[in-house]
C-alpha cells in the first residue's frame, strides 16, 4: 500500500439547492465517456453499442435511457456519443471499452465535465435567460440535445423530463456555470 | 390643477411625487408628463444650447424636450423622457441643464448670445490656439451645454438578457399590431407582442374612435384579454424594440421595475434577443411639427400629443387652446377639446380650405399660419401671419404623420417617399421576414390599419406554412387624413426650431447649406439635427423640407439620413447585463487552485485560466525574491507547477499516426508506442503556428498538448482539418484539456519524488523509463494516471496527470512526498525564467509573425512529406540567410537589467527604423546566472554570437549594450534532462 492517498474533489459535489420554482443539483458520480466510431466501421460499432446497451444509438441531436435504465446515450455527432452513467471510481473508460469489444474509441470525460440539473416549474423561464437554443415544448422535447453556449461557455443542454434539464459544462469553469445558473435562477424565481 | 374627467387612468390610487422637490399627486396609469400637466406644471427643463425654457412637447418617445433626472443617490438616472416614465408613489424627478433654480437659470443668457451661436459655431470658434482644445475649451463647452448628470457611482441596479423565440413578432401592439397579433394567436402560431407602452393599444388609448362600436380603448383591452389567454402568446408590454438585426433577430429591451420604487433584488431591465421566423412590424406613427418664430415656448405641443393628454390621461395641457395645423388630423384634437369642455380659441389651418369640423366658439382661419409667440415662461399669445393675435396657453400643432420606419431601415433600406402621405413610408429591401403594415406602413387611419394587420399576418403566416383562423374583420372607420406638404411659416422673422433637443433653427438649416453642407448626412452633422436621445423623430423631416427647399430639390431627392439601432436609448448596464465584476467574463481554475490559495499563491489571468504567478513565503520582500528562490529550489533539488492549462487533445483511430505527420512539420510517422515528441505546428503560410508536445500511448491512441493561449485554436484546426481536408482517414479527436490535472516535476530529485508517489511495479529508472518515455501508471495505491518524462525547465523533470477531481489532493501529495527533498512548489514567473535560461520559444517568440526559420527550427520542417505549411515555408524571402535568428541576449554590464521590447541596433548606427536589426521578445532575471538574460529575434544571428549591439528602448529612454549568445543559457547539450 502506498503511503499516500488521493482525494476526489470533483468541483460542484454535493451541490443541491433549491429555490423559488426551480431547484439546481449537481448529479453525484456522474461518468460521461466518449465513443468515437471508427471510419468505416460504423455498422460493428452500432452493434456493439446494440449489444452492450440493449438499444442502438440515437439520432444525431437525441438522447436514450437505454432499457435496464442504467446509462443515457448522448449522440452528439454523426460519429461521436458520450455515455452518460452512474460511476464512481475512475475507471469508467475501460468499463465501456470492454462493453464495447474495441469496436469503437472511447475516451474518458468525466472529469472535463460537470453537470448541473435543473428543474421545477420556474426551471425553463431561468434557461431563458441564458440559453440560445429554443426549448418550446415544439422545439425541443424530452431526449433532445444540443451543443449551445451560455454566458460565453460552451454547454451540452439534455431535456431529461417536463420540466428538468440535464445541462454539462467545462469543469474548469464550473464556478462560472454554476453563477450563471443561480443568477438566472434568481432573477426569476 | 388641470385635471379633467374621464382619460384611462386609476383614480382610486393616488401617488405622490416631487418635481424639483414640490409636492405633486398623480395617479396610477399618469405618466411624469401627465401627472407634471395634470399638476399645471408647464416649464419641465432647459434647452440644450440656449437654456431656453422649454415644456412637455409630445406625449411619447419622440420627446425631444422633457428630459428629466429621476430617482436619486447611486439610483439617479439623468436625460430621461418624462412622457414614457411611468409614474408611482415616491417618484423623485429634478429638471435639467440650468444654473440656479429652472425659473431663473443663469445660463439663459446663452440665449442672449443667440446671433453668434450659428450652426457650426465651435468649429469655427475654437480652432486656435491647438494647444487649448482639451485643457480650456472642451471643459468649458461640457459645462455649458449637456443635459442631465450621472451620479457618478456605481449602478446598484441589476440587469440581465435573454433569448426568446417565435413564429411571428408583432411590434407594437396598436389597432394593427392587435389585429396582426389576434390574426396569428388564432392561428396557433407562436406570437411575441411587444409594446414600448405599459398599456397596449397604441393610439386607440388616445383617441375616441370606436371600433366595433365599443370605445377603441375597450376593443383594445378586449384584444389584450384574449391574446394574453393564449398560452401561444407572449405579451411583452414596457418593452422596445430597438434593434432588427440579420437573420430575423430583433434586439428588444424590457423596462421590468422602472415602474416601481424598488427593483427589490430582480432586474430593473431585460435586454432580450429575439429570434422570429417572421415580423409585423407595427411601430404606428409620429406627428411631426411645423416650424414657425418662437415655437419653443412651454404650451405649444403637437396636436396629438394634446389629445392624447386629454383623452388617455385626464389632463388638460391647458385652458384656451390654438390649433394650427396642415391637415385634417388636427381637426380631431380641435374637437376632442371642445367635447371635454375645454376651449378652443382658434383653428388655424395652413390650407385655404373650409372648416372640416363645427368647433363652436372657435375663431377659424384659413390660409394662414403662427408667425410668433410670447410668453416668458410659457405661451401666451401668438401672432399669425395676418398679423392677428389669439390669446391662449396652449398651442396644439400638427404637421402631419411621419410612419414609424426606422426598423425597416436597419438593413439599409430606404424608405419610399410618398406624395399623398408627404411622408416617408418603408421602401428598399426590407430586413429578411420583415413586413409593415398599419401607420407604419402608411395606412393612417383606423380601418385601413386593422386591415392591413390582419392581411399581413395572414400572409406571414401563409408564408410558414400555418392556416389562418377565418375571422372577420373588426368594424371601423377611415377618418379623414389629407395633409399638405408645408413645413415652415416664411414669415417668421424670429427663430423658428426645426429640432427642439438640439436647439437646432429653420436658419441654421440654411446656413448650413450655405456653407456647403448640403449632404443630409453631412448637414446632420454640422447642425446636431436629428441626434440625441430623441434622433430628430419629430424634426427630421421638417429639416430634410428646408434643405430640400433651400438646394431646390425634393425631398426624396435630398433623401433621409440612415436610421441605426437602437430606436430608443437603450441604458449602457442594461447592455452590459449581469457580466460586471468578478463574473464580466466566466474564468478557469486549476485542479490545484484551492492548495494554491491556502499557500499563499498570488494569481494571474492566463486567458481565462486563475493561474499561480508565484508562492510568496514570509519574509520575502518582493515577487522577485519569491521567484528567484522557485528557480533556484527546483534547480536545486526539486519544483512542482500546475501545468493543467496546456490543452489536451486526445487522437485515436487507424489513421492518427499519418494525421499527426500532416498536421506537425516535423516527422511523426514513426514515433513508438511509450514516447513522447516535440512538434511544431506551421500555418498554411509556413508561420509557426503553436508547438507542444504528442505522446503515443498505443497503436492507435496519442495525445497531444498544446500551449494553453492555442488549446481551442488548435483543436479547432485539427476538427477543420480532419472533417474537411482528409475525411478519409479514420481520425476521432476530443478534448481532454479539463479532465486531467496534470503537474511538472521538475529538477534533479524529481524520479526520487515520484518514486514515492507512483506505485510500486512501475520502474522508473532511467534505462526503463528515458528522457521523452510515457505510459500510464497508477498512483498512490491504485489511482490511474499518466506519466510523461518531459522538460520545460531543462531539469531532469516529469509530468505526471491524474483525473482532474484528485487534482487537489495531488498536489497536497506531491508536496509532502517531496517534503524530505525540500520541495518547492512554483508559479508561472518561475516556470518563464527557466524556460527563458532553457532557451525554450514560448508564445513572446511564437507571435504569429516568426517562422520555423526564425526559430533556429528550420531543419525540423520535413520537406520529404505532405504536411501544412512546409511548402510556402521554404518561399525565398521566408529562409534568407539574413532573417531574423532567435537568439539569447545579456547586457555587457551585467548589473543592468534588460527590457522587452527593445530593439536591436548595431553599434554605431543611428537607433531609427532603417537600422532596427530585431526585437527582444521575452527577458528574465537568471538566478542561476546572476543577471539579466533576454531572449530575441536578430538578422543574422547565428553568425553573430559574441557580438556586442545596442538594445533601444525609446519608450522607457533607455539603451545598453548587449552581447548576442546563444539561446541556451544553461545546460546547452541538455545533459540535466537525461540523467
Amino acid at each position: 500500500m502506498s503511503e499516500f492517498h488521493l482525494t476526489a474533489e470533483p468541483p460542484l459535489a454535493g451541490y443541491d439547492k433549491a429555490f423559488a420554482g426551480a431547484s439546481l443539483k449537481a448529479p453525484a458520480d456522474l461518468a460521461l465517456v466518449s465513443i468515437a466510431l471508427p471510419l468505416g466501421g460504423e455498422d460493428a460499432a452500432h452493434k456493439a453499442i446494440k449489444a452492450a446497451y440493449g438499444c442502438a444509438l440515437p439520432e444525431v441531436g437525441k438522447a436514450c435511457a437505454t432499457p435496464r435504465k442504467t446509462a443515457h446515450l448522448l449522440r452528439l455527432g454523426v460519429d461521436q456519443a458520450f455515455v452518460v452513467f452512474e460511476h464512481a471510481e475512475p475507471d469508467a473508460e475501460r468499463v465501456v471499452a470492454e462493453a464495447l469489444k474495441g469496436a469503437a474509441y472511447t475516451t474518458d470525460q468525466t472529469d472535463v465535465w460537470v453537470a448541473l440539473d435543473i428543474s421545477g416549474p420556474k426551471a425553463r423561464d431561468a434557461l431563458e435567460r441564458i440559453c440560445p437554443i429554443d426549448l418550446h415544448d415544439d422545439a425541443f422535447a424530452i431526449m433532445d440535445l444540443a451543443r449551445t453556449t451560455m454566458e460565453h461557455l460552451g454547454v451540452i443542454i439534455l431535456r431529461t423530463d417536463e420540466e428538468r434539464w440535464r445541462l454539462l459544462s467545462a469543469s474548469s469553469s464550473a464556478r462560472s456555470f454554476l453563477h450563471a445558473l443561480e443568477t438566472s435562477v434568481k432573477n426569476v424565481s | 390643477m388641470s385635471r379633467i374627467e374621464g382619460g384611462l387612468i386609476d383614480r382610486s390610487q393616488t401617488f405622490r411625487f416631487t418635481f424639483n422637490g414640490k409636492p405633486m399627486q398623480g395617479h396610477a396609469g399618469d405618466t411624469l408628463a401627465s401627472a407634471l400637466i395634470a399638476n399645471g406644471q408647464k416649464l419641465v427643463g432647459r434647452s440644450f444650447k440656449y437654456h431656453r425654457p422649454r415644456g412637455i412637447f409630445t406625449a411619447g418617445s419622440e420627446e425631444p424636450n422633457a428630459l428629466v433626472e429621476l430617482r436619486g443617490g447611486a439610483h439617479q438616472e439623468p436625460n430621461t423622457r418624462a412622457t414614457v416614465t411611468e409614474l408611482f408613489d415616491g417618484l423623485s424627478a429634478k429638471s435639467q441643464n440650468h444654473r440656479g433654480p429652472l425659473e431663473y437659470d443663469l445660463m439663459a443668457m446663452t440665449d442672449f448670445a443667440a446671433p453668434f451661436l450659428s450652426a457650426g459655431f465651435y468649429y469655427k470658434t475654437f480652432m486656435w490656439p491647438k494647444a487649448f482644445w482639451e485643457k480650456v475649451y472642451e471643459p468649458a463647452i461640457r459645462a455649458s451645454a449637456g443635459l442631465g448628470r450621472l451620479s457618478m457611482q456605481e449602478d446598484p441596479d441589476i440587469y440581465d438578457k435573454g433569448f426568446l423565440h417565435c413564429d411571428l413578432l408583432v411590434i407594437g401592439a396598436g389597432p394593427a399590431g392587435l389585429q396582426a397579433a389576434l390574426t396569428a394567436g388564432r392561428a396557433g402560431a407562436r406570437v411575441i407582442l411587444a409594446d414600448e407602452d405599459f398599456l397596449p393599444g397604441g393610439r386607440l388609448n388616445a383617441e375616441t374612435l370606436e371600433v366595433d362600436g365599443m370605445a377603441g380603448h375597450a376593443w383594445a383591452a378586449q384584444a389584450v384579454a384574449e391574446l394574453s389567454a393564449m398560452g401561444n402568446v407572449r405579451m411583452m408590454t414596457r418593452t422596445t424594440v430597438y434593434g432588427a438585426y440579420d437573420h430575423g433577430v430583433y434586439g428588444a429591451l424590457e423596462r421590468c421595475t422602472d415602474h416601481l420604487a424598488s427593483s427589490d433584488g430582480k432586474p430593473r431591465q431585460i435586454l432580450w434577443r429575439l429570434y422570429s421566423k417572421r415580423a409585423v412590424l407595427a411601430a404606428g406613427a409620429t406627428e411631426r411639427p411645423i416650424a414657425f418664430g418662437n415655437n419653443d415656448r412651454p404650451g405649444v405641443m403637437m396636436a396629438g400629443a394634446v389629445r392624447s393628454y386629454v383623452n388617455r390621461f385626464g389632463a388638460a395641457p391647458g385652458k384656451r387652446i390654438a390649433v394650427f395645423t396642415n391637415n385634417d388630423d388636427g381637426w380631431r384634437t380641435a374637437k376632442d377639446l371642445h367635447d371635454n369642455g375645454l376651449e378652443v380659441a382658434a383653428v388655424i389651418d395652413s390650407r385655404d380650405r373650409s372648416p372640416l369640423l363645427d368647433i363652436p366658439g372657435a375663431r377659424y382661419i384659413r390660409g394662414a399660419g403662427v408667425r410668433d409667440t410670447a410668453g416668458r415662461k410659457g405661451i401666451s399669445r401668438i401672432t399669425l401671419t395676418d398679423d392677428q393675435m389669439v390669446d391662449i396657453d396652449c398651442m396644439a400643432v400638427s404637421g402631419g404623420w411621419n410612419p414609424n420606419v426606422h426598423l425597416t431601415c436597419h438593413q439599409r433600406g430606404r424608405p419610399r417617399w410618398r406624395d399623398d402621405l408627404c411622408a416617408f413610408v418603408p421602401g428598399g429591401t426590407l430586413p429578411a421576414g420583415m413586413v409593415v403594415a398599419g401607420a407604419a406602413n402608411g395606412a393612417l387611419t383606423l380601418a385601413a390599419a386593422l386591415a392591413e394587420g390582419a392581411a399581413q399576418a395572414e400572409a406571414q403566416l401563409k408564408d410558414l406554412g400555418i392556416t389562418p383562423a377565418a375571422a372577420t374583420l373588426p368594424r371601423a372607420e377611415d377618418e379623414p387624413g389629407e395633409a399638405a406638404a408645408f413645413w415652415h411659416v416664411k414669415e417668421s422673422a424670429k427663430r423658428a426650431w426645426v429640432d427642439l433637443q438640439n436647439d437646432v433653427t429653420v436658419k441654421d438649416i440654411k446656413l448650413a447649406n450655405q456653407e456647403g453642407f448640403r449632404s443630409v448626412e453631412l448637414l446632420k452633422r454640422y447642425t446636431t439635427m436629428g441626434m440625441a436621445t430623441d434622433q430628430g423623430k419629430t424634426s427630421n423631416i421638417a429639416g430634410l423640407a428646408i434643405l430640400a427647399e433651400q438646394a431646390g430639390k425634393t425631398i426624396p431627392e435630398v433623401g433621409t439620413t440612415i436610421f441605426r439601432p437602437p430606436y430608443t436609448p437603450v441604458p449602457i448596464g442594461a447592455l452590459g447585463g449581469r457580466a460586471r465584476g468578478r463574473d464580466f467574463r466566466p474564468y478557469r481554475l486549476t485542479p490545484s487552485h484551492e492548495w494554491a490559495k491556502a499557500n499563499g499563491a498570488t494569481f494571474v489571468e492566463v486567458g481565462n485560466w486563475l493561474r499561480a504567478q508565484w508562492y510568496a513565503r514570509p519574509g520575502e520582500k518582493g515577487w522577485r525574491d519569491s521567484v528567484d528562490r522557485e528557480v533556484e529550489m527546483t534547480r536545486g533539488s526539486v519544483g512542482i507547477c500546475d501545468v493543467t492549462t496546456l490543452g489536451k487533445i486526445d487522437v485515436q483511430g487507424r489513421d492518427a499516426a499519418a494525421f499527426l505527420n500532416k498536421v506537425y512539420a516535423n516527422g511523426f510517422a514513426k514515433l513508438a508506442v511509450g514516447k513522447v515528441r516535440y512538434g511544431l505546428m506551421l500555418r498554411e503560410d509556413g508561420i509557426a503556428y503553436d508547438d507542444g508536445t504528442t505522446a503515443r500511448l498505443s497503436e492507435n491512441h496519442y495525445v497531444m498538448t498544446t500551449t494553453t493561449a492555442n488549446a481551442v485554436l488548435v483543436f479547432r484546426r485539427l476538427e477543420f482539418a480532419r472533417q474537411c481536408l482528409w475525411p478519409n482517414m479514420d481520425v476521432h479527436l476530443i478534448s481532454t484539456t479539463d479532465g486531467w490535472a496534470q503537474f511538472a516535476v521538475a529538477g534533479p530529485n524529481a524520479r526520487n519524488l515520484l518514486r514515492k508517489v507512483v506505485d510500486e511495479g512501475f520502474d522508473l529508472s532511467n534505462e526503463a523509463f528515458p528522457f521523452m518515455a510515457c505510459g500510464e501508471v497508477r498512483v498512490c495505491g491504485g489511482t490511474p494516471a499518466r506519466l510523461f518524462r518531459i522538460s520545460f525547465s531543462g531539469e531532469l523533470a516529469y509530468e505526471i496527470a491524474v483525473p482532474a477531481r484528485y487534482g487537489n489532493s495531488m498536489m497536497g501529495v506531491l508536496m509532502e512526498a517531496g517534503k524530505e527533498y525540500d520541495a518547492v512548489p512554483y508559479g508561472t514567473e518561475a516556470l518563464g525564467v527557466m524556460r527563458i535560461e532553457k532557451g525554450h520559444a514560448a508564445g513572446n517568440e511564437l507571435n504569429g509573425q516568426t517562422t520555423a526559420h526564425n526559430l533556429g527550427m528550420g531543419r525540423m520542417v520535413s520537406q520529404t512529406k505532405e504536411c501544412i505549411g512546409n511548402v510556402l515555408s521554404q518561399r525565398p524571402e521566408m529562409i534568407r540567410d539574413d532573417a531574423i535568428k532567435l537568439m539569447g541576449f545579456k547586457p555587457v554590464d551585467p548589473a543592468k537589467k534588460l527590457i522587452a521590447g527593445s530593439h536591436f541596433i548595431a553599434s554605431g548606427n543611428k537607433a531609427t527604423m532603417a537600422n532596427d536589426e530585431g526585437w527582444m521578445t521575452s527577458v528574465a532575471y537568471s538566478p542561476s546566472l546572476g543577471h539579466s538574460i533576454g531572449l530575441g529575434f536578430i538578422k543574422s544571428g547565428d553568425t553573430r554570437k559574441g557580438e556586442i549591439v545596442r538594445a533601444v528602448s525609446p519608450v522607457h529612454g533607455v539603451e545598453m549594450d548587449v552581447e548576442i549568445c546563444s539561446a541556451h543559457f544553461i545546460d546547452p547539450e541538455g545533459e540535466r534532462l537525461r540523467v
